[in-house]
């Protein structure tokens, strides 16, 4: 309609292109608040890990793509919606990364942060391999039947797998948040996390409440990756593309609370979404504008956007 | 937070006791200084006959053997010394090879692009290290990556040297026995001057930031200035290496020349060496790569698998690394034991290592 009042008046072109450009604004806003809570889904179980055990797990690209290919693999072989089948991915990655605490890491905990850097950047490369000898490093995606579709209101469009992995996003920060809050076992969580030896003399047991932490991270890190399977094509190589999102997108938000990883990733998403778009800039340069801020971040506020001293 | 990395004895030395005079305070090396320096120059003469083999592989293996000794060696005055972890090393060894391919491309001749490598990497860590070093043990590790990531992209964007940064360089003039030894030249160079830093003020003053960089700055240490000299230090030997190697592979891009691989490599060999100490970088390098190289041939499909496990099985059983292991095996223990006594005594001081680091 508004086309055609524009054929028959060339003269109010202006207009037409402002209410383009209005839609385009609204688009580009949908886009970024999708993309920025997936990246919330992606970086939460790496600040939870980090905030509480003082780890960089650089593991944690692993476990997204272990979550990635038992959703790809429930989906090929026993036909498990990716959505649906969330909660089966979750057990298995907190079984994973329960076995890998307790077994490895546990070990090195008081060891100094480089030894935790390299012995998870092994536990990365053994699994990243593992996986890729199952599934070999073909590119997989999963198509339901509702890929493609989604809501449409004039020209913004909402792709529902999108809008179902941001809720889903923020429900599970929502939730980590709440359980580490309200439960007895979070607050055991919590009280690690601010002082180990102290809690250790309240009665925690440090060692479990260690691997209940991890793998908590690596459930979290599955979810997200059953999440990114169903909406991107996936292969073995990917795992570490997303440890170094998840590490920017945690200095960006803080380690303070999950809360922060949803800002995080709502600031790294604005980086990937807007910048492509600004005249003079082109695509390309996101990941090089998200690390520079990465860099101002950390040497002008340390602590990040919602950062705190630890998890509270 | 890298005072629990070494032996509490270095770090109490701080402390003013009425006999601190007659006991220097010496880095974990310092007590067998002069077999360690021995030792490696002893490893680095017997690589000098690599040569005589005559066989172009094994020249080939040990020539990045000798690289990364020389990267990792570099990585230590920063990482080892200091305790200043950067995972972004690998930006020099890109500065470097993308100062001598582009110089090389102009009609300059190698040995002034890899001159202007080092001096470009040099001005730069100074540069970096303004800002980046006032961050300290995970934000430092992770700034360092940034910078390496962020510069690795903008590289292949702008085309540098060709499109999507892929250099293409005619084939060196020197023989590959030649480029061997500028590599042997360098680790050398990189070992003594870890020698040098091991027994030295400059040396010290890093140690004492590794300790404790507020009792330093106490001590009238300018820390500020010494860590970026270390920086400084360690950017040039690693730029040098980074256009010595891009003269050689005669053709290179961004993905391999910023690879974060050979930052964690620098990293790992230093670190399952025994940060901070004077052979340990040495060793590691020359006994993990000829042990990754041996995966790659024998089975490539589980390389990864296997270094992987190396990995976590090494840091899992010796987090403080080779060259610790052996001196806590071998430290002086009361006389008149027998052999016997003194071989439970060292397995029960390595197994109490090990287990100190657990939950």
């Amino acid at each position: 309609m508004l086309v055609l009042a524009v054929r028959s008046l060339p003269v109010r072109r202006l207009p037409f292109h402002r209410e383009v450009s209005a839609m385009l604004i609204a688009q580009v806003i949908v886009n970024w608040l999708l993309l920025g809570s997936l990246y919330a889904a992606v970086a939460l179980g790496f600040s939870l890990v980090w905030g509480i055990m003082n780890i960089v797990n650089l593991a944690h690209g692993a476990f997204i793509l272990v979550g990635a290919y038992t959703a790809y693999w429930a989906f090929t072989q026993l036909h498990i919606d990716p959505f649906l089948g969330l909660p089966l991915t979750m057990l298995l990655l907190f079984c994973l990364g329960w076995v890998v605490q307790y077994v490895a890491i546990n070990r090195v905990i008081r060891a100094p942060f480089l030894v935790t850097f390299l012995l998870t950047f092994g536990l990365d490369l053994l699994i990243a391999d593992v996986v890729q000898l199952l599934f070999t490093s073909d590119r997989r995606s999963i198509n339901t039947a509702y890929s493609g579709f989604g809501l449409t209101l004039g020209t913004l469009h909402i792709p529902f797998d999108r809008l179902l992995a941001a809720l889903i996003a923020v429900l599970l920060t929502a939730a980590l948040s709440l359980f580490l809050q309200r439960t007895r076992t979070g607050n055991a969580i919590l009280a690690t996390g601010m002082d180990r030896d102290a809690a250790r003399l309240m009665g925690i047991r440090i060692d479990r409440i260690y691997a209940l932490t991890f793998g908590l991270g690596a459930a979290l890190a599955g979810a997200a990756g059953a999440m990114l399977v169903e909406l991107y094509p996936f292969d073995p190589s990917q795992g570490g593309v997303f440890t170094l999102r998840a590490f920017v997108i945690v200095v960006l938000g803080g380690l303070g609370t999950p809360w922060g990883a949803l800002a995080g990733g709502l600031v790294f998403g604005l980086a990937e979404t807007v910048v492509p778009l600004l005249p003079g800039i082109g695509p390309g340069y996101d990941d090089a504008i998200a690390f520079a801020l990465m860099v101002l971040v950390l040497i002008f506020r340390p602590r990040g956007i919602l950062g705190k001293a630890f998890y509270a | 937070m890298f005072g629990s990395w070494h032996k509490p004895s270095t770090s109490s030395t701080a402390t003013a006791e009425p006999g601190a005079e007659q006991r220097p305070a010496q880095p974990k090396s310092g007590t067998r200084w002069p077999w360690s320096l021995l030792t490696g120059l002893i490893i680095l003469a017997l690589a000098a006959l690599i040569p005589l083999s005559g066989d172009a592989a094994t020249l080939h293996t040990w020539t990045l053997i000798l690289m990364f000794a020389a990267l990792a060696q570099s990585w230590n005055f920063l990482g080892g010394f200091t305790g200043y972890a950067s995972f972004g090393n690998v930006f020099f060894f890109g500065v470097g090879a993308y100062s001598t391919g582009l110089l090389i491309l102009a009609g300059r001749p190698f040995w002034l692009g890899v001159l202007a490598g080092a001096v470009a990497a040099g001005l730069l860590a100074f540069l970096l290290g303004l800002p980046v070093l006032r961050l300290r043990g995970h934000y430092f590790a992770i700034a360092t990556l940034g910078i390496a990531e962020a510069t690795r992209e903008l590289v292949a964007i702008r085309n540098l040297g060709g499109s999507g940064g892929e250099v293409e360089l005619p084939l060196p003039a020197l023989s590959d026995t030649a480029f061997y030894f500028l590599f042997w030249l360098l680790a050398l160079a990189c070992f003594l001057l870890t020698a040098y830093l091991a027994r030295s003020k400059p040396g010290y003053a890093l140690i004492a930031i590794r300790e404790s960089e507020e009792t330093a700055e106490a001590m009238g240490i300018p820390t500020y200035w010494y860590k970026i000299g270390a920086f400084v230090l360690s950017a040039v030997p690693t730029a040098l290496a980074g256009g010595l190697y891009a003269y050689w592979s005669t053709g290179f891009d961004p993905p391999t020349v910023f690879d974060v691989g050979i930052s964690v490599e620098m990293v790992l060999l230093t670190v399952l060496g025994g940060a901070g100490t004077l052979l340990g970088p040495l060793v590691s390098a020359i006994l993990f790569e000829l042990l990754s190289f041996q995966f790659q041939i024998s089975g490539s499909t589980f390389h990864n698998s296997l270094l992987g496990l190396t990995i976590a099985i090494v840091t899992i059983f010796i987090p403080q690394g080779l060259v610790g292991l052996v001196q806590e095996f071998f430290r002086p223990l009361a006389p008149g034991m027998s052999r016997r006594q003194l071989l439970v005594e060292g397995v029960r001081r390595v197994r109490r290592v090990i287990a100190a680091n657990g939950v």
